[in-house]
């Protein structure tokens, strides 16, 4: 399967200026809309926030997946975030969080195609050294590659 | 040991799978067998077969939410987590079943 369905460039910022959690959702957001990805960005932060409230979306090791399921949403996908300053995210560590990868899903997907990249994505998260990966790398492409390489 | 489970969160796209793999993880690499399903929104993946339940020695369930055929485990030792515990602790989850079990 192409990850390209749900990642490239254009969805990738590895020198955030956010200071906040918000910042850092709003940042992303805007980048999924700016290619068409979603057509609300009010409506979908919402969505993002109604599952916040769910349970905590900081993984530990610097790393949070915010996600929102929203009719906002044109196109299942994912946008990657990266700064310098750690924000203050919930989760089990506490530790401030570097990388933010934000999953827009859209309420209803008529193939399963995208969602199961979307579960992709997140099994190359539970490796320790992918994470630690997306914490220093500084080339998109790779970071592209971290996130598909448990893909068959 | 022979391990099963099932793991689901609430909005079934992220953590389910996370949660699974991070368990395949700790279980095999304490030297177990493990079998995880998956439900989430795609559906029921990796479904356990009832030949696969039978043999285990230990169910877990990594699950914040209601999940499909809960009956298949009755009768067995089952140990329920919500899918957090399972992303960040799942070493030490094995190791206190282990401990637990006795095996």
């Amino acid at each position: 399967m192409d990850i390209e369905r749900i990642l490239n460039e254009n969805l990738i910022d590895l020198e955030m200026n956010v200071k906040t959690k918000n910042e850092a959702i709003q940042s992303l957001t805007n980048l999924l809309v700016s290619v068409g990805n979603i057509d609300n960005s009010e409506l979908f932060i919402k969505d993002v926030y109604a599952r916040e409230a769910e349970g905590k979306t900081g993984l530990g090791n610097h790393i949070a997946i915010p996600h929102g399921k929203s009719d906002a949403v044109k196109i299942t996908s994912i946008a990657v975030g990266r700064t310098r300053n750690g924000l203050v995210w919930e989760s089990h560590d506490n530790l401030p969080v570097h990388v933010i990868i934000l999953f827009a899903v859209r309420n209803i997907d008529k193939t399963t195609v995208h969602l199961k990249l979307l579960s992709q994505v997140a099994i190359a998260l539970a490796d320790d050294e992918t994470i630690e990966k997306l914490l220093t790398t500084n080339n998109k492409t790779e970071v592209i590659k971290l996130l598909s390489n448990k893909m068959h | 040991m022979n391990i099963v489970g099932v793991a689901a969160c609430v909005a079934g796209v992220a953590h389910t799978y996370i949660a699974k793999e991070k368990l395949i993880k700790a279980a095999q690499k304490a030297g177990h067998t493990i079998s995880m399903e998956t439900q989430g929104q795609i559906g029921i993946e990796d479904e356990l077969s009832s030949e696969k339940i039978k043999n285990a020695d230990v169910v877990i369930l990594a699950v914040d939410t209601a999940i499909k055929g809960r009956d298949r485990f009755t009768g067995k030792k089952v140990v329920e987590i919500p899918t957090e515990v399972a992303v960040h602790s799942s070493g030490k989850l094995i190791k206190h079943i282990e401990e637990n079990l006795k095996l």
